[in-house]
């Protein structure tokens, strides 16, 4: 999704259509004043020979000064929505700057609007800045795909007076605007997480015998009625909760299909390139977004791993390591998620070894956690995997796109995996609504009286 | 330079069309070495401006586009009629019936007149007219390019029509100053269409939805790019200068080999070429007729040949004085008071001759009732028109009947001094047998007028004889050297030889010469007029003599043609005694007819037989109007057949190649007069089409859907890169349906398809909203 690339400098002056008219016009006027022996019109046809090169020339010897500065409002987008790109053009020369166009460079794909005019900018004003040296542009970015897009650098194509040459030169720097996979609200008050909740505050319990000890704190919004310390509430006279659940942060996994290993290589069925993203893979990106950001908000501890191989780490590409966490977290994990593509095919290979199942025994000694897996196309391999991790986890949902082939899906009901289709992404609500009946199904008086007590 | 052409605001208009009209006014500047005066630089200007402005008028009054050139043409044709209509016109500006047959009159005489002048050529109506005419289309061009195509850099071929014509007509071309300041018109011209679009570009942007807001800065200095814009021009003009100045002349004669001096405003003459065809005419035909008091029976002069080069004799060029008028001659060049000389009338009525030279005795004083703009050359006071020629004129000259007697010519001193010393040049290489014979008869004189006396008697003595067809028999026709050399062997010819043959005897002896062409005295009839006997002159009157000039007297004609004219006087050896009346002498009985049929070109020397000239001149102009007018017919089908292979061309090439077919195919659609809405999508258009008659066949339908689906796809879809099964199926398609477009039209409308397309109309009309092509 990332389509940075380096700048490229057109430090060459080019003729517009007009100078290559003169041009042609001046070689013309030359022929024939050669051959008809015309001294007279032999000025002329210099002139138009020499005018485009003089202009050449120009521009190519006349720099620019240019500061420019690039805001986005606001600076993280939600795929879908538009951001308001601010550029302020300040002339650092002692000359007006005059006879310029520009145009923002964006990635292809993105609608930037059209070459236009650059006012005449007033020389640099060094005391008592009256705006003058400054222009303003504006305009608005439809930004419909997730992805970090690199705004800028801003090409300003300078012209000769007589627009006869013209020279494109990149002023500013790039910008980067991130934009966010679509996150679809879930239905909080539905018993889900209440499910999720009540298997893990088990396990927490039983991890940690002497929880009861510890410092409770005062309750806050989100906190499970059954956590109330109604001794502490007692003593200290408002709702406190018991502080030992904080250490345990209930903790789910993401498993996210990334590598597509079962889509179809070659030939016909291959729909849709890299260059504009996989409309499977960009809905099991949203699906991640919307339950990561709803279990975040939940109080959980998010930890997004790619399904392929689970152990050797989160999808994060740098600065955030280990499970996301409130505060902050849902943007990070965001930010992550517009920095994901497609992994390589390379790293597809690199996992051949992998004993998926040891690893999963390995984890299972920490802790049983809530596991959601995300698949858009995995293969056979990615679902034996998931089969191995399955006593790791509890519950278990699978959030399986159209693509994902049948025998991965009985594979993975086979080993009690809960599968839930998801279409497209406006059913993501339904979907996840889905697990929710279920789980009401499964624990009905958990979920009602959450409810009601929200 | 940028698709997006914003509609300008009226100053901006008004400020490209000042600047294209001084474009148009500068560049008409270069003219300026070809005529004479100022006037019709001012009448130019004047012409270009009304046209312009009014244009600008028009494009304020919001007047559509396309027909603002047709309004600046009506314009042109007012202001026309106000310079040039007088009396024709209605409410002065208004032209009427008889105003075009008058504008006709003023084109065919601006075609003679620019035959016929030489430069600084005199800005008589006629030449104002064209100049006028053509400066006014110009103005039109270069306001349509600039205004209506929004191509100002391609003004610079309009604006270079008349830098151009000097440089084909007088050595030194256009002036150095004219053509820099034409330069500098055309570049003031693109600077001023360069902030007009910057303007305009910035004031509009507001409206495109995807546009940016730019918030310029509260005010710039205003002249920001006047320094740059100077400097830059003056480095361009000034590298300009140092290229031209360095660059060696490639001599056209090393090229071509031929000179560069162009026909038109030249005196293309051979006269005496002519004048033997002439001659040799089995009918005479009448070239003019005479009435004169006093018995005079003068020699009627057209030119006069002055310059022997060898090879043939010529007229020395110089371009008409608009000073010398005919009202008033100047007296001859070198008589004096003691010659006795009486001013005669003579009245002149042309019947057939046409040429534009005055037939008129030597030497006149003055002319009257002449039409047309007429001057006389200093030196041989000769008369010629720069606009008409002697068609039906009737004109009355007063000449100067001198009657020198041998006495006084005798005693002129002997000639010196450098004015005339042209007339005494003779090449180096003459011919031996032309020297042996200026001494032999010259050997024994004392005066130069003995000489010229003796020369005369030699030529008109029994061993030469009269004949206008021996020296064409013998080959050796005209007047050059070797002509001469050869009459004097043969001794068989005519005037021509016989009078350059003395011309140069005489030259030779050192008595300055010369040869007037013109007409002998002609032959009296019984008719008189007021008591004055007519006498008709035809063109067996035709002849050449010399003039030999002689100090205190002038130049003084000599007859050495045997049987011709009338020998003179003073020109008799033993002179002084009687008068010799004149004796006529008809052509026609000294030399048989030579049954040669009359194909002669008519030069301008004889009588009128143009007829055959005429149809030629009339085909050969017809043709170049119907293949205009063909190329003006066929050039729509022809734009449309490009723009047709331009779009196969991208759909070969894979460049947005359903686009390119889809765009085909509604241009088809509307060639054949179908109206689709040109806010429709494919998909409606498809509908609309496909009820059309020849989509009811199943593979024409499929080609439309097949056509309709790529588009779509190409359009709203995501970008994918065309392979060539693809490409193939969309040109098949494309050709399917196009020929399915076709089923059920009648042949005219097929035809009509071709011929006027209208989807070109609908490119054409502004307000067709056209995709653009980078849809992302």
């Amino acid at each position: 999704m990332q389509r940075l690339r380096p700048p490229r400098f057109a430090a060459w002056p080019r003729l517009t259509r007009r100078g290559g008219a003169l041009l042609f016009v001046g070689v013309v006027l030359l022929a024939v004043s050669l051959w008809f022996d015309l001294r007279d019109i032999m000025l002329l046809a210099f002139v138009g020979i020499a005018m485009p090169g003089v202009a050449a020339l120009f521009v190519a010897l006349r720099a620019p000064k240019l500061g420019v500065t690039r805001t986005f409002t606001p600076p993280v987008v939600s795929a879908g929505s538009g951001a308001s790109v601010a550029i302020t053009v300040r002339n650092r020369a002692r000359r007006t700057f005059d006879g310029a166009h520009w145009r923002d460079r964006v990635p292809e794909g993105l609608d930037a609007p059209p070459e236009a005019v650059l006012p005449a900018i007033g020389p640099y004003e060094g005391v008592l800045p009256s705006g003058d040296d400054t222009v303003h542009l504006e305009y608005r970015l439809r930004l419909p795909r997730r992805g970090v897009y690199g705004i800028g650098p801003l090409r300003v194509g300078v012209f000769d007076p007589f627009a006869l040459a013209r020279i494109d030169r990149d002023a500013g720097a790039r910008h980067e605007v991130v934009v966010t996979p679509r996150v679809t609200p879930l239905e909080r008050a539905l018993g889900s997480a209440a499910s999720v909740d009540g298997v893990l505050h088990g396990l927490q319990r039983r991890t940690h015998p002497n929880s009861d000890e510890l410092i409770a704190r005062e309750y806050r919004y989100g906190d499970p009625m059954r956590r109330v310390n109604w001794a502490a509430t007692a003593r200290r006279g408002e709702l406190m909760v018991r502080e030992e659940e904080q250490r345990g942060d209930p903790e789910v996994r993401i498993l996210v299909d990334t590598t597509l290993a079962g889509r179809p290589r070659t030939g016909a069925f291959a729909h849709g390139n890299a260059e504009h993203g996989h409309a499977g893979f960009e809905l099991g990106v949203e699906v991640v977004a919307s339950i990561g950001v709803h279990l975040l908000e939940r109080g959980f501890r998010v930890r997004c791993d790619p399904v392929a191989d689970p152990a050797r780490g989160s999808i994060a590409t740098a600065n955030s390591s280990g499970p996301y966490h409130m505060p902050g977290g849902d943007r990070l994990l965001l930010e992550d998620l517009a920095r994901l593509e497609v992994a390589n095919r390379d790293d597809a290979a690199d996992r051949a070894p992998r004993g998926g199942g040891d690893r999963g025994e390995a984890r299972a000694r920490e802790a049983r956690m809530p596991g959601f897996a995300v698949l858009v196309e995995p293969d056979e391999r990615d679902a034996a995997g998931l089969v191995g991790l399955r006593q790791t986890i509890e519950p278990a949902i699978a959030f399986v796109a159209e693509t994902v082939s049948h025998r991965v899906v009985e594979a993975l009901e086979e080993a009690d995996w809960r599968v839930v289709r998801v279409r497209r992404p406006a059913s993501i609500g339904d979907a996840w609504a889905g697990i929710a009946l279920r789980a009401d199904v499964g624990a009905p008086g958990d979920g009602g009286e959450r409810d009601a007590s929200r | 330079m940028h698709p997006d052409d914003r509609p300008l605001s009226r100053a901006q208009r008004l400020a490209l069309t000042a600047a294209s009209f001084l474009l148009v006014a500068v560049a008409s500047m270069a003219l300026g070495p070809l005529i004479s005066g100022s006037g019709w630089w001012w009448l130019c200007a004047f012409i270009a401006a009304g046209t312009m402005f009014g244009g600008s008028g028009l494009r304020a009054l919001r007047v559509p586009g396309s027909l603002v050139p047709l309004g600046e043409l009506v314009i042109l044709l007012l202001l026309l009629t106000l310079v040039f209509g007088g009396g024709t016109s209605f409410a002065l500006i208004v032209p009427t019936a008889d105003t075009f047959p008058l504008f006709g009159d003023l084109f065919d005489g601006a075609q003679r007149t620019i035959q016929q002048q030489a430069v600084p050529a005199i800005a008589v109506p006629a030449l104002s007219f064209v100049l006028a005419l053509g400066v006014g289309v110009l103005a039109i061009c270069v306001d349509v390019l600039v205004q209506t195509v929004r191509m100002p850099a391609l003004a610079a071929a309009p604006a270079l029509v008349p830098i151009l014509i000097p440089g084909f007509i007088i050595e030194s071309g256009a002036e150095v100053w004219a053509l820099v300041f034409s330069a500098a018109a055309y570049l003031l011209l693109l600077r001023v269409d360069v902030r007009v679009r910057r303007r305009a570009n910035l004031a509009g942007g507001d409206d495109d939805e995807r546009a940016a807001t730019v918030v310029p800065p509260a005010r710039v200095p205003a002249a920001s790019g006047l320094a740059t814009t100077l400097g830059l021009t003056t480095v361009g003009i000034l590298v300009a200068t140092v290229l031209a100045a360095s660059t060696p002349s490639i001599s056209t004669s090393l090229l071509l080999g031929t000179g560069s001096q162009g026909a038109i405003f030249g005196r293309g003459v051979t006269p005496f070429i002519d004048l033997g065809r002439d001659l040799r005419r089995p009918e005479p035909r009448p070239a003019f007729h005479y009435f004169a008091r006093d018995n005079d029976r003068p020699y009627f002069t057209l030119l006069t040949l002055d310059r022997f080069e060898g090879a043939a004799w010529g007229v020395t060029e110089s371009p008409v004085d608009a000073d010398n008028t005919v009202d008033a001659l100047p007296l001859p060049d070198g008589l004096d008071g003691e010659v006795e000389a009486k001013e005669h009338p003579i009245d002149i009525v042309v019947d057939e001759v046409r040429t534009t030279w005055l037939p008129l005795p030597y030497p006149t004083r003055s002319v009257e009732g002449l039409s047309g703009s007429w001057f006389w050359d200093p030196g041989a006071l000769t008369v010629r028109s720069v606009d008409t020629d002697t068609g039906g004129q009737r004109y009355r000259a007063t000449w100067l009947d001198r009657q020198p007697t041998p006495a006084q010519l005798r005693s002129a001193r002997p000639t010196g001094g450098d004015d005339l010393a042209p007339y005494l040049a003779l090449p180096d290489d003459v011919p031996s047998i032309i020297s042996e014979t200026a001494d032999t008869v010259t050997a024994a004189e004392a005066t130069p007028y003995d000489a010229a006396v003796a020369i005369q008697s030699y030529l008109r003595s029994d061993r030469f004889e009269y004949s206008t067809e021996a020296p064409v028999e013998e080959g050796y026709d005209g007047g050059g050297f070797e002509v001469i050399a050869k009459f004097l062997e043969n001794k068989s010819g005519y005037c021509v030889h016989f009078a350059s043959t003395m011309a140069v005897l005489a030259r030779e002896a050192g008595i300055p010469s010369r040869i007037s062409v013109g007409y002998t005295q002609g032959t009296a009839t019984q008719e008189r007029v007021g008591g004055v006997q007519r006498i008709e002159v035809d063109s067996h009157d035709l002849h050449a003599w010399p003039e030999l000039y002689f100090e205190g007297v002038g130049w003084v004609p000599f007859e050495p043609t045997p049987g011709r004219g009338s020998v003179p006087d003073y020109s008799r050896p033993g002179a002084g005694e009687a008068a010799e009346t004149p004796t006529p002498t008809p052509g026609a009985s000294s030399g048989a007819p030579s049954g040669r049929p009359e194909l002669d070109p008519d030069r301008g020397l004889g009588a009128s037989a143009g007829g055959s000239v005429g149809v030629d001149g009339w085909w050969w102009r017809g043709g170049i109007v119907v293949l205009l007018a063909v190329v003006v017919l066929i050039a729509p089908a022809v734009l449309r057949a490009a723009q047709r292979s331009g779009r196969l061309r991208r759909i070969r090439r894979g460049e947005r190649p359903a686009d390119a077919a889809w765009d085909e195919l509604v241009a088809s659609a509307r060639d054949l007069g179908v109206r689709l809405d040109a806010t429709a999508t494919p998909r409606g258009a498809a509908v609309a089409l496909a009820e059309r008659e020849g989509f009811r066949e199943p593979a024409a339908a499929a080609a439309l859907l097949v056509l309709r689906d790529a588009v779509e796809l190409e359009r709203y879809g995501p970008g994918r890169h065309a392979d060539e099964a693809s490409v193939a199926r969309l040109a098949g398609a494309l050709s399917t349906a196009r020929a399915a477009l076709a089923v059920g039209e009648p042949l005219a409308g097929r035809y009509r398809a071709v011929l006027v397309p209208r989807s070109l109309v609908d490119r054409v009309r502004p307000a067709f909203g056209e995709r653009t092509a980078t849809g992302a």
